[in-house]
């Protein structure tokens, strides 16, 4: 190997260490990938310039491809711009996305069996009138509510018949108020 | 005189960054073609010279978009090389980009073909 020849693989491996270290946001795989077909390429310039009795002039073609950073950048940009994410990226957003499903279940539980045991309480209002009701204690400072075996001594009952009207208007709301949240949920599945 | 030059210059780069995924396409119709070939086929053409820099990560975006596929080949002694062809969704993206560009370029020759004064037939202008 002549002393151009050394000096001219110096120069190209310089130049692909620079470009490698630049590429580290991708994965070693991918950046080895675009190393060894820049390398295949530059070489492949070096010998057709031999095969043509041209010198050789590594510094010409390495112009054509840009500085290592920029070369790099523009192998990097759609990982930046969060653009078509890489393969691997999608059992993350599945992750995420039944996270949201859940959520989105977890809420319909919640806020419809919330308004069912309130219906529950006034219809049970009809058949256990003891049993059923509100009562204020330590002069409302603290309140009992809905369905107890005897009704709690000494504290005076606060909606009588009421709780019924009191508690389907509570039911409907609830089970308005979950209908909306489920479809704010529904949109962001 | 100058900026007029440039004027030209700077409408020359846009046209060619906005064909060269056309260009790149087209290039690769019914053909494999490994980087330096691909390269000096088109800067064999006056109006899609690329450089090195320009080409390669467009060939790498136009594989993640599965627009082209690509395999390591290596033949005798020769290094291995990397060949690119379309797929089947490049195709089809050829087809459509072709579509376009005629449609533009016979858009543009029917303006220049039509200048003033005469009224146009068919838009009342």
């Amino acid at each position: 190997m002549s002393q151009s020849e050394l000096h001219n693989n110096e120069m190209i491996h310089r130049y692909l260490n620079d470009l490698r270290r630049y590429l580290a946001r991708l994965t070693p795989h991918e950046s080895q990938e675009v190393i060894r077909e820049i390398e295949s390429h530059l070489f492949d310039v070096l010998d057709q310039q031999a095969d043509a009795g041209q010198p050789a002039d590594v510094e010409k073609i390495l112009q054509g491809f840009g500085e290592p950073r920029q070369l790099a950048a523009l192998y990097v940009a759609h990982i930046e711009e969060g653009a078509p994410p890489p393969r691997g990226f999608r059992a993350i957003q599945s992750v995420k996305k039944s996270v949201t499903t859940s959520l989105y279940f977890a809420m319909a539980v919640f806020g419809f069996s919330m308004a069912l045991s309130l219906l529950f309480v006034a219809g049970a209002k009809f058949l256990l009138p003891e049993a059923v009701g509100v009562w204020s204690a330590a002069n409302g400072n603290s309140i009992v509510v809905g369905f107890v075996a005897a009704p709690p001594a000494g504290m005076p009952e606060v909606l009588g018949w009421w709780i019924v009207p009191v508690a389907t208007l509570l039911a409907l709301g609830v089970t308005l108020l979950t209908r909306r949240v489920l479809r704010v949920l529904k949109q962001h599945m | 005189m100058n900026s007029t030059e440039d004027l030209m210059e700077k409408w020359a780069v846009q046209l060619r960054k906005g064909t060269l995924e056309l260009a790149i396409l087209a290039a690769l119709q019914q053909r494999t073609l490994y980087g330096l070939e691909l390269l000096k086929l088109l800067q064999s053409l006056p109006s899609t010279t690329i450089t090195e820099g320009t080409l390669y990560p467009l060939l790498d975006r136009l594989k993640r978009d599965e627009l082209v596929d690509a395999q390591w080949v290596q033949e005798g002694e020769t290094r291995p090389r990397k060949y690119y062809q379309l797929t089947p969704l490049g195709n089809k993206k050829l087809t459509d980009l072709t579509r376009l560009w005629r449609q533009s370029v016979s858009d543009i020759e029917w303006l220049l073909a039509n200048p003033g004064p005469q009224p146009l037939p068919n838009t009342g202008v």
